[in-house]
């Protein structure tokens, strides 16, 4: 199986190290300019292409690494192609994008698999399969939080803009709308609130409530606010018949009270780190790799990814209008 | 300075009176119950005098009482200890509906007596510690508070806390207002808007009233928060529930577990960790501000207001629970 990642930033770096542990070859790889790729391709030894169209004929699978608001064009584009399509979280920047997407695929008949890691780290795919099980009975509050410090991007940082990324009620939360998702089923009304990015704000930070169809709700907390290199994650899932506690802080194996050598520096964009025998991006890579050659399903949906977009953006329309906002049950889409 | 107690139903009653055992110069004057088996159990307990009826208490004219009958039938007091000039400190929530609240304070206010309302999370050390911090300028412009007031089902202190009449609601009566009146003092601001969604999914078989609730606040000045006031902590957890704040700032969090000093105990006896509190008793501090501002005769740290303040948000909390949308205030 022949690879090619679209997008040399964080994301396609760590997708490159993951699809290292499969049988697969990563054979191309495309950013935005040629000079970008240069690093990771030196780095790989993985040849740089000038843009997807080139990179296509030489891939069976297409990972898409960009920034959210190319993922729409490029998934068309490789589906048009008869390729496989792995698209990074959030799948699109909006609905109606997503929904072509979904169906494009579904037309051209390959998969999509949504990169939305968070069901791959062990804590949280393990309080996953104890809540399947009953182990704490109904879920009836979750509160999941995800907080670091703002993205940082050596030139044109999309994360803080909204219009590209979402913001952090779309790029960052929307990790947590589809894990609270899996655990707790269809939402059906959305209320955030955000800090302003008019007032200036030195700090980004959004609260979202989710009722789910079933009655459950979620509390879910969003920073962009602590000092680098912070990367905090916690879960609470209280069900009718017991709770489940986590706080990345709590369980961290190693505390580090070393002193800093001069000049150290937090990474671009913190990712969350405990250590465990393979990092959970291999595990995402790994699955989807066995997903797409033994054609059998993987954790995640290319409809769960829709979903979870469904929900960040009746979020960010809460936050605007003040307003809780219903969703409307998506049609059932089979990619 | 005597002061008598009026009812056991709240069982913050009986630390109470621990508490003013604690303070210099104040006597209790008696306690007085409706329940007349409880009242005196309690009065033997505390080698206390028992009065039979809560006028006779007031009547022997103590300087000040504490109310701790259920939520919905502090009003009546309030009026009769008002009436006959004596100084009130009220448990939360100080009243189930707006109506009575007003009357409450209208009738202290027309009688020139002390009506302080039962928020001893002012007096918590970890939160004073914040709130003077804030103060000071320490942590620049407030933008948000994600807030957590969480705790078992309250029943195994007191049935009624899950009896809609006496308890006038569930999780939403029991535990928003300790954190709305904590985030008006932090910010000097009022509440403008409340968001709340609620279930019956904890307990469902045991109590009618919700038991899962999240609220969305705004504040006049610009500021928002959640609060959690979910009975989502299973009688088996280590201890009875909590009170957290995560306060977002111009620079940056900070994040406060107000009963995060505990021992951890692992006992044959209880076969399950356990947390025993070491910090400071709040409720003593509170008891103490209430004797100071008797004796000074000036209004207490916490007043009727507050207490009106914190049951006005809640009152709206329930009306979102219904209708799906934010409610305004004022």
């Amino acid at each position: 199986m022949r690879v090619g990642i679209v997008g040399a930033g964080f994301m396609g770096t760590t997708h490159l190290a993951g699809w290292a542990e499969t049988n697969a070859q990563v054979v191309g790889l495309v950013a935005e300019t040629v000079e970008e790729a240069r690093p990771l391709a030196a780095q790989s030894g993985v040849k740089i292409y000038p843009d997807l169209a080139a990179l296509l004929p030489d891939v069976d699978v297409v990972d898409i690494c960009t920034p959210t608001h190319l993922h729409y064009e490029m998934v068309l584009q490789a589906a048009a192609a008869g390729k496989q399509i792995i698209c990074e979280k959030p799948l699109s920047r909006t609905v109606e994008h997503g929904q072509a997407m979904l169906a494009a695929c579904s037309a051209a008949g390959v998969r999509l698999l949504v990169a939305h890691v968070v069901r791959f780290f062990p804590e949280y795919a393990q309080a996953q399969k104890l809540v399947a099980a009953g182990q704490i009975g109904r879920p009836g509050v979750l509160r999941l939080a995800r907080g670091s410090y703002r993205p940082k991007k050596p030139v044109g940082n999309w994360f803080l803009d909204e219009r590209k990324s979402g913001g952090i009620l779309m790029d960052l939360m929307v990790h947590d709308y589809d894990y609270a998702r899996w655990i707790a089923g269809d939402v059906d009304s959305v209320f955030a609130r955000k800090i302003r990015l008019e007032e200036n704000a030195s700090v980004d930070y959004a609260l979202v409530i989710l009722r789910h169809r079933d009655g459950a709700l979620s509390h879910i907390a969003g920073a962009w606010a602590y000092p680098p290199p912070t990367f905090r994650t916690r879960f609470e899932i209280a069900g009718d018949a017991g709770l489940i506690e986590f706080d990345s802080d709590d369980t961290a194996p190693i505390k580090n009270l070393i002193l800093k050598s001069a000049g150290a520096d937090a990474p671009d964009v913190a990712l969350p780190s405990s250590p465990t025998s393979e990092n959970p991006y291999t595990t995402q890579i790994k699955e989807f790799y066995n997903a797409i050659t033994e054609d059998r399903p993987a954790r995640i949906t290319a409809g769960d990814g829709l979903a979870a977009v469904q929900i960040a953006l009746a979020a960010l329309e809460s936050a605007e209008t003040g307003r809780a906002v219903r969703l409307d049950p998506l049609a059932e889409v089979q990619p | 300075m005597k002061i008598g107690v009026l009812s056991f139903a709240h069982h913050h009653a009986e630390a109470y009176i621990r508490n003013l055992h604690e303070l210099s110069g104040v006597e209790l004057a008696g306690v007085a119950d409706e329940d007349a088996e409880r009242g005196q159990r309690f009065a033997d307990q505390y080698a206390a005098r028992y009065y039979p009826s809560y006028i006779d208490l007031v009547e022997a004219k103590p300087d000040g009482v504490i109310i701790c009958t259920e939520n919905s039938k502090h009003r009546p007091l309030v009026e009769m200890a008002a009436a006959r000039g004596v100084n009130i400190l009220c448990e939360k929530p100080l009243a189930t509906t707006l109506e009575d609240a007003r009357a409450m304070l209208d009738a202290c206010q027309r009688a020139g007596v002390l009506l302080m309302t039962a928020f001893p999370m002012r007096f918590s050390a970890p939160l004073l510690s914040v709130k003077s911090r804030l103060d000071a300028g320490d942590f620049g412009k407030v933008h948000c508070f994600n807030a957590t007031n969480q705790g078992e089902l309250p029943t195994r202190h007191r049935q009624w806390f899950v009896d809609p009449e006496l308890a006038g609601g569930g999780a939403i009566m029991d535990h928003t207002v300790h954190l709305v009146d904590i985030m008006r003092w932090y910010l000097g601001s009022e509440v403008s808007e409340v968001y709340a969604q609620s279930n019956h999914i904890f307990h469902a078989r045991e109590v009618l009233v919700e038991t899962g609730a999240l609220e969305m606040l705004s504040f006049q000045n610009g500021v928002f928060a959640t609060i959690d006031a979910s009975w989502c902590r299973p009688p088996y957890w280590p201890t009875w529930g909590g009170l957290t704040i995560e306060m977002v700032t111009e620079r940056g969090a900070v994040i406060v577990d107000a009963f995060k000093q505990n021992l951890t105990v692992y006992s044959h006896q209880w076969q399950r960790p356990l947390w025993y509190y070491w910090g400071s008793d709040a409720n003593q501090a509170m008891l103490a501000e209430f004797i100071a501002a008797i004796r000074e005769q000036r209004q207490p740290m916490v007043t009727g207001m507050d207490g009106y303040r914190a049951v006005e948000a809640t009152v709206a909390a329930y009306q979102s629970a219904q209708t799906g949308q934010p409610v305004r205030i004022g």
